[in-house]
């Protein structure tokens, strides 16, 4: 490796005053403040910096950008870094990532001996026989998997993500992107303009002096104009109205920041990429694009060989041998104009040494650089619905006539869009920007009347401007994609122009089809290289044009995005009661249910069942969810979503209600208190609270938006505490005085408000999921710390006790509730849980209607197969709990077993001193009485027996109503 | 239905004659030369024993089966696009067949089967590759989920097991099983048999093979309508007529028998007989990321936090997530589907925050109401359906295409495919996949 870095140059973008060490595979080198990783390693002499993927070919600089297939490294633990792109920073440590043992000499180019074997897709076509030697093929296969090295143990970092509404965002940051963030921001517009280098610009930095100084009289305009620039930043996708993902990759020296920009107008201003040129040898280490070489020399003043071969087609082309003959270097220049082109670049091992040319001539090179033509990066107008569209005149795709889509909120300018000078495309970008601001004007009026409950708006609509830009002219360029010689298409993939024939000779003859078999253009570049020369390849190979052929579809992201930043903040929200720390005090075991976090128990589960069935209890149920229901129409709400009736309840009582969906599958559960004529307090299942309020708005929104009826959830405005046991009623009548609690007064299934312990409007129901004489009590969540010391300290000699959900879960159980989502499925309707009695077909209608009356009536068609069936059973074996989810079998036919059934909850009752289950069985079998078979997880059988009742514990329900 | 000129339907099993097979000789042999057409294609003929709509992974199949098991090999395959573009090219690969329901394990497991050996029966490697399915539970109604689908698993004879943190910690030393996370890992069910296969290959598979039986492909096809007779509807569509052909952007061609393998589109084609199928469709999303060094020796799912990933032999981690809420034939996927995949992988395998998403895309589901597929025959004669599959249809294919290939032969429901007729809706008679399938891959 011999230094290659030129004196001092002006446009050059390394700082020399500021030299920086890194080291390369273990070596130590330095470079400049500045400089990619890439230039650095250049100006080290550095020639190979990769290895290919199929064939372990060494590779070289080609585009010295982002997009360089060749020069993806690995820094640090972070993998597959675009050396060409990133910074040198001090102290890096990079490596190659595709070598072993080292760069220099692979031993997997071995592979290249195999080579004639190695077609692409040749792995479809062997490694079948024998067939358990595959796994070990699979393991060599995989050894050969491209990338760097990701570490699973590697630290976290922290992104943000950024919000943004600007009226126009302008991505690319060369002359037209600056002309047209400037003319939109002089036009009064927000614009942010996000350039995918460092620095804006574009092509025009490295472009001579005048280029550098058109460059920062333009960006100044930008600044003057208040556009907000962003650098080493990508629109990475487009989507419906404009929004946007704009990743910014070293957001202010942090980690990638993700912005989501919902833009009144987008402008692509992407510019043109590069396209290489398809020759035998193409893919040699020396063989680089122009730009490529341009950008080696004059931004960072790296000489990239000593004696060239310009390969040109065009002024960038020529622009480029100039560019390094006034960097010192021989240059020979093959126009490709006149109908010269190259064939091969031969070399020994990683070295170019001669340029075989069209004419049989042999050029003696070190370095050879091609312009050959270019690539209009269409992405983000794809994403919009424009198509791309072959012009073979100017030999590349343009965004389809007229460019525009979505109300005319996207447009594109300069090279995507067309040639010219500098000053045609300065001009045309400014046309842009003010057509981009005046649009914006409208849309944003639109917005503003969309949402006028926020704010008054001024006047009428302004016309949305129509588009009178003088479109951008298109110049002649001669159709190079492929020699008359064989090389590389995808450099990233290793798939070559005779992979390709042979993929079209086998019948993938369609781009979709050749690009899945060869898998070109699915590489780091995601094709902004290779797709055009694929569909050409390809259309040759066919016998058609490259417009018949078309191209695949571009899909975001445009540049690839870290999951850190698309992740952003971890936002996973806890939710704890009002009583959470005094739970944690009492030295409650935490259990996570859903978002919240619930005391399981405070010791030991057991005790707490038996302290609620002989003294009492109280327990936090505030997750329960909760929604306030006030209007006219609320009753007509509730009968419509519960299934039995709700018009005679009366003021001052609650009732037990089951929701099913349209297909009679239960879906929620829970009690309702009818507070006032037209005011509600429905409670729903801790779990389901989010789903039913969603519910219950799809129902109001879409199907009776005339009702007048309000529902708004207040879970966390109550602190719900069930007071449960023999002793509840002596308890509460401590710490109430307004409300009369005597079992006359207030009744099983009523409501009453009232004061307790000093707390005014508490609603207190007297309903009994435990099977107990209980209150809920709702208080206001301020007051549920007061309220609930208080019922401790007042129960002090009546055995008050807090227990958890463990103990709730057993007591219901012993009651034989069944939970909506445990002892129900998805396919559980409203009869299989034995709510036959709960659902009124009488009733006008209600959701799941149709369904369970054909299931309950056999209307129209015939009864369908009951299928399952809701049961209590009781194991023979006391001592003997069956997991939840085991499955219940029976003889099938010819010796066999078919499961009938499965125990969907199962505990051991401290009351009834043996184990008890609730499970659901094949509606032939579950008669009370019935013997069934219970397979353990472990594979034995246990013999249970169905219970005529769910109820295993005070099935007549004395205890709950006394 | 009966093959023309050839009499009765047999079960003896044809052998594709392929111009030229592959091997690893073969190869070495051929070089750099390009190997024959793996389709047979040119003009439609005027009429075929069989027409199937879609030349997906599940059209080929039943072409393949139909011609090599029963030797009815005059049908024609028709796409409106080309090989496998539907969901079959935008699935995520994963074969497995742990599912909940006994009708649901049996079924898979026979597709299972019939993947495993795939590579030799079409001579073409499908690269299946056995590498264990992982289904994480985060709460305890999932773990209980998960000793569901692992007991009826057992009970069918398939190979699933709930194992814990220190056994999921062995299998993926990426995963977080610490108590750090919001929702700590508490348990997995363990599928060995599941893993993950080269979907586009098996496509090609099934289409050389079929060919090389006499199957014929033709790509850029439309179906524009169906021609019945004698059916209830106008123009004697509706249940009781029978199909008499089908009439195509290139042409009318005449067959007795359609077979509907479409998805996205299946309702419109079971339209053009005046049938209405039970079906919404949703797009699924899906991402793939830059290739690393292998790191992720099994498929990962996780059904809380909406996610499963695995990572391919090429080393790409290949996302997928649920299906998006809202029906809808759009295709444009959507970025906070990548916010959100991002940030659950990220707390399955905190350690990649520094890998990149290099490219997303969506296909079209059509889901049933009960989560599971629609496939056999219709009150339509000739007409036969293989849709609904919602998101699980690539891991089925096989075996639909086997057991609706004999449907067709023999006239008979085979059992493994009975639970999934379309009589079943008007029955009652669901199949409770609904749980397992949210996000179940």
């Amino acid at each position: 490796m011999s230094p290659q870095r030129l004196p001092a140059r002006p446009g050059e973008v390394i700082d020399r005053r500021r030299p920086l060490s890194f080291t390369w595979n273990g070596r130590a080198l330095s470079g400049f403040a500045g400089d990619t990783i890439v230039s650095a390693l250049a100006a080290s002499g550095c020639r190979v910096f990769s290895r290919s993927m199929k064939y372990h070919r060494p590779r070289g600089i080609l585009t010295a950008d982002y997009w360089d297939p060749n020069t993806l490294v690995q820094v640090g633990d972070e993998p597959n870094v675009r050396g060409g792109h990133r910074l040198l920073e001090a102290h890096m440590a990079a490596s190659a990532q595709n070598a072993w043992p080292s760069l220099r000499w692979d031993a997997k180019t071995l592979t290249a001996l195999g080579g004639r074997a190695l077609s692409a897709g040749f792995y479809y076509k062997t490694f079948m026989r024998p067939r358990w030697l595959w796994p070990t093929y699979e393991k060599v296969l995989a050894r050969f998997a491209p990338g760097g090295v990701i570490d699973p143990e590697s630290a976290p970092r922290r992104h943000d993500k950024r919000y943004a509404h600007p009226d126009v965002v302008v991505a690319g940051g060369g002359p037209a992107g600056l002309a047209a963030a400037a003319a939109a921001g002089q036009a009064g517009a927000a614009v942010m303009l996000v350039e995918h280098e460092h620095a804006v610009g574009g092509h025009l930095r490295w472009d001579g002096a005048s280029g550098r100084a058109a460059a920062s009289e333009l960006a100044e305009a930008a600044r003057a104009a208040g556009v907000e620039i962003l650098t080493d930043a990508t629109v990475a996708g487009r989507w419906e109205d404009n929004w946007l993902a704009i990743v910014e990759r070293a957001a202010g020296g942090g980690p990638e920041r993700l912005i989501k920009a919902r833009a009144k107008v987008l402008v692509v201003a992407a510019g043109l990429i590069e396209r290489p040129y398809v020759f035998a040898g193409n893919d040699r280490p020396g063989v680089m694009l122009s730009q490529g070489a341009r950008r080696l020399a004059n931004l960072w003043a790296v000489r990239p060989g000593s004696r060239a071969v310009v390969f040109s087609a065009n002024a960038a082309g020529d622009a480029a041998a100039a560019d390094l003959e006034a960097a010192g270097v021989a240059v020979e220049h093959v126009d490709a104009r006149t109908g010269r082109t190259v064939t091969a670049a031969e070399g020994r091992r990683n070295a170019l040494e001669r340029v075989v040319l069209s004419d049989g001539s042999r050029l003696e090179a070190d370095l050879l650089v091609t312009a050959a033509g270019w690539t209009a990066p269409t992405s983000l107008l794809n994403m919009a619905g424009v198509r791309p569209c072959y012009d073979p005149t100017a030999a590349r795709f343009f965004p389809a006539e007229p460019g525009v889509s979505e109300a005319g909120a996207v447009l594109s300018t300069g090279g995507i869009s067309g040639d010219g000078t500098l000053e045609a495309h300065v001009s045309h970008g400014e046309a842009t920007g003010r057509l981009a601001a005046a649009r914006a004007a409208t849309l944003a009026h639109r917005l503003r009347v969309a949402t006028a409950w926020a704010a008054p708006v001024n006047g009428p609509e302004p016309p949305l401007v129509p588009d009178e830009r003088t479109p951008l002219g298109r110049h002649r360029h001669p159709a190079l994609f492929c020699s008359s010689t064989d090389g590389m298409v995808d450099f990233s993939e290793d798939v070559s122009s005779r992979d390709l024939r042979n993929a079209a000779a086998e019948g993938f003859d369609s781009v979709e089809l050749v690009k899945r078999w060869t898998t070109a253009t699915m590489g780091s570049a995601q094709g902004k290289l290779e797709t055009v020369n694929t569909v050409a390849v390809l259309a040759e190979a066919t016998g058609s044009t490259i417009s018949e052929v078309g191209t695949t579809t571009w899909r975001p992201p445009f540049a690839p995005v870290t999951l850190g930043a698309l992740a952003g903040r971890p936002f996973e929200p806890v939710r704890v009661s009002s009583l959470h720390d005094l739970h944690v005090a009492a030295g409650m075991a935490p259990i996570s249910a859903g978002q919240w976090i619930r005391p399981e128990h405070y010791g030991e589960p057991q005790a707490e069942v038996r302290n609620v069935r002989a003294n009492v209890g109280i327990i936090d149920v505030s997750p329960l969810g909760k929604l306030d229901i006030q209007g006219p129409d609320a009753t007509d709400l509730l009968s419509l979503l519960y299934l039995n009736k709700w018009r005679r309840l009366a003021v001052g009582s609650v009732r037990y209600g089951v929701m099913c969906a349209e297909d009679g599958v239960i879906l929620d559960d829970g009690v309702t208190g009818r507070l006032g004529e037209d005011h509600y307090l429905m409670s729903t299942t801790s779990s389901g609270a989010g789903a039913v309020e969603v519910w219950i708005q799809n129902w109001l929104q879409t199907e009776h938006p005339d009702w007048r009826v309000r529902v708004t959830p207040v879970t966390d405005a109550f602190t719900s505490i069930n007071v449960a046991g023999p002793r509840s009623r002596t308890l509460l009548e401590r710490l109430t005085d307004d409300v009369d609690l005597s079992p006359e007064a207030f009744k099983y299934m009523q409501v009453r408000r009232g004061t307790v312990a000093g707390v005014a409007s508490c609603v207190m129901w007297r309903i009994g999921f435990t099977g107990e004489l209980s209150y809920e009590l709702h208080v206001p969540a301020g007051h549920g710390p007061h309220v609930w010391s208080a019922l401790l300290a007042a129960g002090g000699d009546l055995g008050v006790a807090p227990f958890g959900l463990e103990a709730q879960r057993v007591m219901r159980l012993e009651k034989g509730h069944f939970i909506v989502g445990q002892d129900t499925d998805a396919l559980t309707k409203a009869p299989t849980a034995g709510l036959e009695w709960l659902i009124k077909l009488d009733k006008e209608d209600f959701c799941g209607l149709p369904e369970l009356r054909w299931a309950l009536d056999g209307e129209p068609g015939g009864a369908p197969e009951a299928l399952q069936r809701l049961v209590a059973v009781q194991p023979t074996d006391p001592a003997y709990v069956p997991p939840e989810a085991c499955q219940i079998v029976a003889a099938g036919p010819g010796g066999t077993e078919r499961i009938i059934g499965r125990i969907t909850s199962s505990r051991y009752s401290p009351t009834l001193e043996r184990s008890i289950c609730l499970a659901q069985v094949e509606a032939d079998h579950p008669g009370a009485g019935t013997q069934l078979t219970v397979v353990d997880v472990s594979g034995r059988r246990h013999r249970a027996t169905v219970m005529a009742d769910h109820a295993h514990f005070d099935p007549e329900g004395g205890r709950l109503r006394g | 239905m009966a093959p023309s000129g050839s009499g009765v339907a047999q079960a003896a099993r044809r052998r594709a004659r392929y111009p030229a097979r592959y091997s690893a000789l073969a190869l070495l042999r051929r070089g750099k030369r390009p190997w024959p057409p793996i389709l047979r294609g040119g003009e439609l003929a005027s009429s075929y024993d069989a027409v199937v709509v879609g030349g997906g992974v599940h059209g080929l199949a039943t072409a393949y089966y139909l011609a090599s098991n029963w030797g009815i090999t005059n049908v024609a395959v028709l796409d409106k696009g080309y090989l496998g573009g539907g969901g079959s090219g935008r699935n995520t690969a994963i074969v497995r067949s742990n599912y909940l329901t006994p009708e649901g394990v049996a079924f898979y497991d026979r597709s299972l089967r019939l993947y495993e050996r795939l590579a030799l029966d079409l001579n073409l490697n499908v690269m299946f590759s056995r590498r264990g399915h992982l289904t994480l539970a985060h709460s305890d109604g999932a773990l209980r989920t998960m000793r569901w689908r692992a007991e009826v698993n057992k009970q069918v004879g398939v190979d699933s097991e709930v194992i814990g943190p220190g056994e999921i910690k062995r299998l993926v030393p990426a995963l977080d099983v610490s108590e750090a996370p919001r929702y700590p890992i508490l348990g997995a069910l363990h599928h060995p048999p599941g893993g993950i296969i080269r979907h586009d290959a098996v496509v090609w598979g099934y289409a050389r093979a079929a060919a090389a039986l006499g199957v014929e492909t033709h790509q850029s096809t439309e179906v524009l309508d169906v021609a019945t007779s004698g059916g209830d509807g106008p123009d004697g569509k509706g249940p009781g007529g029978r199909v008499t052909g089908v009439r195509t952007s290139r042409g009318d061609v005449s067959t007795p028998v359609v077979v509907n393998c479409t998805a996205g589109w299946a309702s419109l084609i079971a339209a053009m007989v005046g049938l209405r199928l039970p079906i919404s469709t949703h797009p699924l999303q899906a991402a793939v990321t830059e290739p690393v060094k292998l790191f992720l020796p099994a498929v990962v799912v996780s059904g809380s936090l909406h996610v499963y990933v695995s990572q391919t032999d090429r080393g790409e981690l290949v996302f997928g997530a649920a299906v998006d809420p809202l029906a809808t034939y759009d295709t444009a996927g959507s970025l906070s589907f990548a916010e959100d995949l991002a940030g659950h992988v990220l707390q399955l395998m905190p350690g990649l925050g520094r890998m990149r998403l290099l490219r997303q895309w969506s296909g079209l589901c059509d889901m049933t109401p009960d989560y599971s597929p629609i496939i056999g025959p219709t009150p339509v004669d000739g007409f036969h359906c293989d849709v609904g599959w919602g998101t699980y249809g690539f891991k089925a294919a096989p075996v639909a295409g086997e057991q609706l290939a004999a449907c067709i032969a023999t006239g008979e429901v085979p059992e493994l495919i009975a639970p999934f007729t379309l009589d079943r809706f008007a029955a009652g008679r669901l199949v409770g996949e609904k749980g397992a399938a949210a996000v179940g891959h």
